[in-house]
């Protein structure tokens, strides 16, 4: 019966995501392939689901199963209206614009052996044990054990009872969405819940694959699918229900969107995505709000390249993504504001030009932790060290055509990081070693993908 | 040519690294012996497997025995230690106070506290103390 609910849990939150995409989509060719869409609808549904619940608190609605799911009808009877006006003969095809020439079949078997091994694995490990990691215990499952058993976000949850616990501040994407499994199953089965981890982990590996596929064949999409499900740091985040992961997932795929928009500007839905899966990143973990400027930044970098292709259509479309990140992001960040909800560790952050310059001591141990990580075979196999050598083998291609975009956004992404510890007032050498290599799960994928575009004209297989 | 065979060679040093780290995992670390303990327990155990049967027991018996809206402060395990913070998910919605009605006192004999009395024990390092009213 828990397994029935649990699967009935699953489809809904599918089921929702699905929806959100005919809405983004409307009558547009997605272009995506179905473990695409699946991937997709799964992330929208779990940020949509708890924006849901989150809307639902606020106007004093407890979290029954009919009252989360009954909007998700009106939408689905609107997305039905829309798509019934499809123009006649219109289909959707995948975009998969890379022949498949993929020669070496025993490759293929093996790689895709490794990988349904690593993803058996992944949801043996996060199923056969309850929630019991300390983040995990102490800043997620708490709230979601406080939301289901009052059956809403309580009234003096922001005012009092959130202080009495890390991290209040946080965003409540996955405590949210691990109260709805709990509703679903009418029980607190804090082992069925992390079947929510290993899923982001599937999804990341299969818009990996697409996103690989986009632009070479099947066997070479496989390697790197491979190298990250077998990444060991990764793939024990699928199962330890914290939240780099998931973060990681909505991170992944608004980069992914991005880049094909900037590849094809009239796929101006592909923008949409990136821009809703960027704000759903900040509404997973505070750092998604970094990958969002970071995101931003890299737009109008691209349009700074690209100012003679550009026209008011594609100021707009930058504007729009701006706006739509603000729109998911705010209610969240409002909330915050409201009620005082800080981070105990960085709520006293400095980011005054004075301050970094009093804290650029701190650049050598970040420098240290960092090169620990590069040469760190447990945690990473050889891929940091190889991306590493294939970065400055490759330095010139790294930053011409499409790629740039993809270095440039890396390296956005890790000056956030590396400014974060700079102005943080906790311990330098503490707090890196408490973090960095979580933080490195967080954009793992995009590096991936990188290595990926740099090699593909080395590798014919 | 040359690339694939340097491509090849590294592959192959990827994938017997990644089976070492799997077998070490499982094997020599003894994750399958969590393995084969956590799959002969129901969710009630796998809780107690994890959290470590004699911590788990004592915060069991704390359930058993503290009203749902009561205060607690917990004596024994370090302050950020995972025990402490497993405790704390447990025991909810009890929660913990600087002035508390009960003390919770774990794998420390004879802790006493003025203004509190020893109401029930598991054993002589597990037991309760209640705030004397009045």
């Amino acid at each position: 019966m828990a397994l029935l609910n649990l699967s009935t849990a699953i489809l809904f939150i599918i089921f929702a995501g699905a929806n959100m995409l005919c809405l983004i989509f409307r009558r547009a060719d997605t272009g995506l392939s179905m473990a695409e869409k699946l991937a997709m609808a799964y992330g929208l549904g779990i940020g949509f689901i708890s924006l849901e619940m989150l809307a639902l608190s606020l106007l004093k609605m407890r979290f029954t199963f009919f009252n989360i799911a009954a909007p998700w009808l009106v939408i689905l009877i609107a997305n039905v209206i829309l798509l019934s006006k499809k123009a006649p003969g219109h289909s959707i095809k995948p975009d998969l614009s890379a022949k498949d020439d993929s020669k070496i079949l025993v490759l293929k078997i093996v790689l895709q052996a490794g990988i349904a091994l690593e993803i058996f694995y992944a949801f043996f490990r996060a199923l056969i044990k309850p929630i019991e990691s300390y983040d995990a215990v102490a800043i997620y499952a708490i709230k979601s054990k406080i939301f289901y058993l009052a059956g809403i976000i309580p009234s003096d949850y922001f005012t009092a009872l959130a202080k009495h616990f890390p991290h209040p501040d946080y965003p409540l994407n996955i405590p949210l969405i691990e109260t709805f499994i709990y509703l679903t199953l009418a029980s607190l089965n804090d082992a069925l819940v992390k079947i929510v981890f290993p899923l982001y982990f599937i999804g990341t590996l299969a818009m990996l694959y697409f996103a690989v596929r986009r632009f070479a064949n099947s066997n070479y999409a496989l390697i790197f699918t491979f190298m990250l499900a077998t990444i060991p740091q990764f793939n024990a985040y699928a199962c330890n229900a914290y939240i780099d992961l998931p973060l990681a997932f909505y991170c992944f795929t608004s980069a992914i969107f991005l880049f094909e928009y900037f590849r094809d500007r009239t796929r101006i839905h592909f923008m949409v995505l990136s821009a809703v899966m960027a704000a759903l990143a900040g509404w997973t973990k505070n750092e998604g709000l970094m990958y969002c400027a970071a995101y931003i930044v890299t737009m109008i970098i691209y349009f700074a390249f690209n100012l003679k292709k550009s026209s008011v259509k594609d100021i707009i479309s930058a504007l729009l993504y701006v706006i739509i990140i603000a729109a998911i992001s705010v209610p969240w960040l409002l909330i915050k504001k409201i009620f005082g909800l800080v981070n105990n560790d960085m709520g006293l952050m400095d980011m005054s030009p004075a301050s970094l310059v009093n804290n650029i001591y701190k650049l050598g141990p970040i420098f240290y932790e960092f090169q620990k990580e590069l040469f760190g075979p447990k945690k990473w196999n050889i891929f940091w060290a190889a991306a590493a050598c294939i970065f400055i083998i490759r330095i010139k291609a790294a930053f011409s055509g499409h790629r740039r975009y993809v270095t440039i956004t890396l390296f956005l992404i890790i000056s956030g990081y590396v400014l974060a510890y700079m102005v943080s007032p906790i311990d330098i050498r503490f707090f890196l070693a408490k973090t960095w290599s979580r933080f490195l799960v967080q954009f793992l994928p995009i590096a991936v993908y990188w290595l990926a575009l740099m090699l593909k004209d080395d590798i014919d297989l | 040519m040359a690339r694939l065979i340097v491509f090849y060679a590294v592959f192959a040093a990827w994938v017997v690294m990644w089976g070492w780290f799997l077998v070490r995992e499982v094997f020599v670390k003894g994750a399958i012996k969590d393995y084969k303990v956590l799959i002969s327990r129901p969710l009630e155990g796998r809780r107690a497997y994890v959290t470590k049967d004699n911590l788990y027991e004592f915060l069991t018996f704390c359930r058993e025995n503290l009203p749902r809206d009561s205060s607690y402060s917990l004596v024994g395990p370090e302050p950020g230690a995972i025990e402490r913070v497993r405790a704390v998910y447990y025991l909810y919605p009890r929660i913990e106070s600087t002035d508390p009605q009960y003390i919770l006192v774990y794998g420390t004999p004879g802790v006493g506290h003025e203004g509190y009395r020893l109401i029930k024990k598991l054993d002589d390092s597990r037991y309760m103390l209640k705030k004397i009213e009045g």
